[in-house]
């Protein structure tokens, strides 16, 4: 039935994707994030500098993101190096799975971040009272990249 | 549960194999932590369309019209709400997912079937969800985005809108109801038959 002695070779391909698309994928969204709100920065700042610092906010919220996908890449690696014969593909598989609801979330998160912050720190130069309205948005939108950190530890755990 | 050999084929048996009979030995764990993996993936990305949408153009109106910032804040709150949905339908389907450890003498052919029917009905619960939850996050985004920019102009349109923002956001809930309905009868047994 079971063979306990060999490991599914294809459980370590299909886990090892789960590493690299968590990287990957959050750090696509937190450069997207980080550049647009970048170019909106740059562009604000040349009428008002003194805000400049301020609008830095979105680019941080951006960067937790690739912070994100190191963490569940390192925990994935340790995990997919470890994997027992007893149900090893479906260690594999679910390995995937979290690197994919990792990156995936990140992503999204990332291009809502870079979006929002783009359009934000250009409307809170022309008017003091958004700045709150825009941390509001942008702190909606790194929960969408948290939630899919969750689920990703979640499935981290299979055995 | 190392499948090996499901049906106990030989390589004669193998090489005359067709496609279809391939398609059926993608092990039923993928298709499982696959449907969990689109119902997250697509449930949040269509949250985050939504959320852009609707900032962009709350954060634009906000400019000459302050007061409506806070109000609006609950089109954002809906988007956010169908990431929610998501992140509760993988957890429901993660707890479905059990190792599988044996199976009853002889009976190799109807557990790898009984396996099948899960996995199939994890992986398009996860389809069901995910795809109707992205749709949600957009509709409700854009309606959220002119609910800001018609309440900057006229702060009479803002209850109206959001009741077409509600329905918007039933969306979500319908893609929810039916994947609790579909993937209720998918449960990996540990001993396969009971």
């Amino acid at each position: 039935m079971s063979d306990t002695d060999t490991i599914e070779p294809s459980a370590y391909f299909f886990g090892y994707i789960g590493v690299a698309s968590a990287v990957v994928f959050a750090n696509l969204g937190s450069s997207y994030g980080a550049t647009k709100s970048g170019v909106g920065i740059c562009s604000m700042g040349v009428l008002k500098p003194d805000l400049i610092m301020k609008s830095v906010i979105p680019v941080v919220m951006a960067g937790i993101l690739g912070i994100y996908g190191m963490i569940v890449g390192v925990i994935l690696q340790g995990k997919v190096s470890s994997i027992t014969a007893q149900s090893a593909s479906k260690q594999g598989y679910a390995y995937l799975s979290a690197g994919l609801c990792c990156g995936l979330s990140s992503l999204a998160a990332g291009l809502s971040i870079g979006i929002v912050g783009d359009a934000g720190v250009r409307a809170n130069a022309q008017q003091d009272r958004i700045f709150v309205g825009m941390i509001l948005i942008l702190i909606f939108a790194e929960a969408l990249a948290l939630y899919g950190l969750i689920v990703s530890l979640i499935l981290s755990q299979t055995s | 549960m190392n499948w090996g050999n499901p049906y106990n084929w030989d390589a004669a048996e193998w090489q005359q194999a067709t496609w279809g009979e391939r398609f059926m030995f993608i092990d039923p764990y993928f298709w499982s932590y696959f449907g969990v993996g689109l119902a997250l993936a697509t449930s949040i990305i269509g949250a985050s369309w939504g959320i852009f949408v609707t900032g962009v153009s709350l954060l634009g109106s906000t400019v000459k019209a302050p007061r409506i910032r806070s109000k609006n804040l609950i089109s954002v709150i809906f988007c956010e709400a169908v990431a929610i949905y998501g992140v509760i339908m993988a957890i429901i389907m993660i707890g479905k997912i059990q190792t599988i450890e044996s199976y009853p003498n002889g009976q190799q052919d109807e557990c790898y079937t009984t396996a099948l029917f899960n996995g199939y009905s994890l992986f398009w619960t996860g389809i069901s969800v995910g795809l109707s939850n992205l749709i949600c996050g957009i509709a409700v985004g854009v309606t959220g985005s002119g609910c800001a920019i018609a309440d900057a102009q006229t702060p009479e349109t803002f209850v109206k809108i959001l009741v077409v923002e509600i329905f918007g956001s039933a969306l979500g809930l319908f893609g929810v109801i039916v994947g609790i309905i579909q993937c209720s009868g998918a449960t990996f047994l540990k001993n396969c038959t009971s």
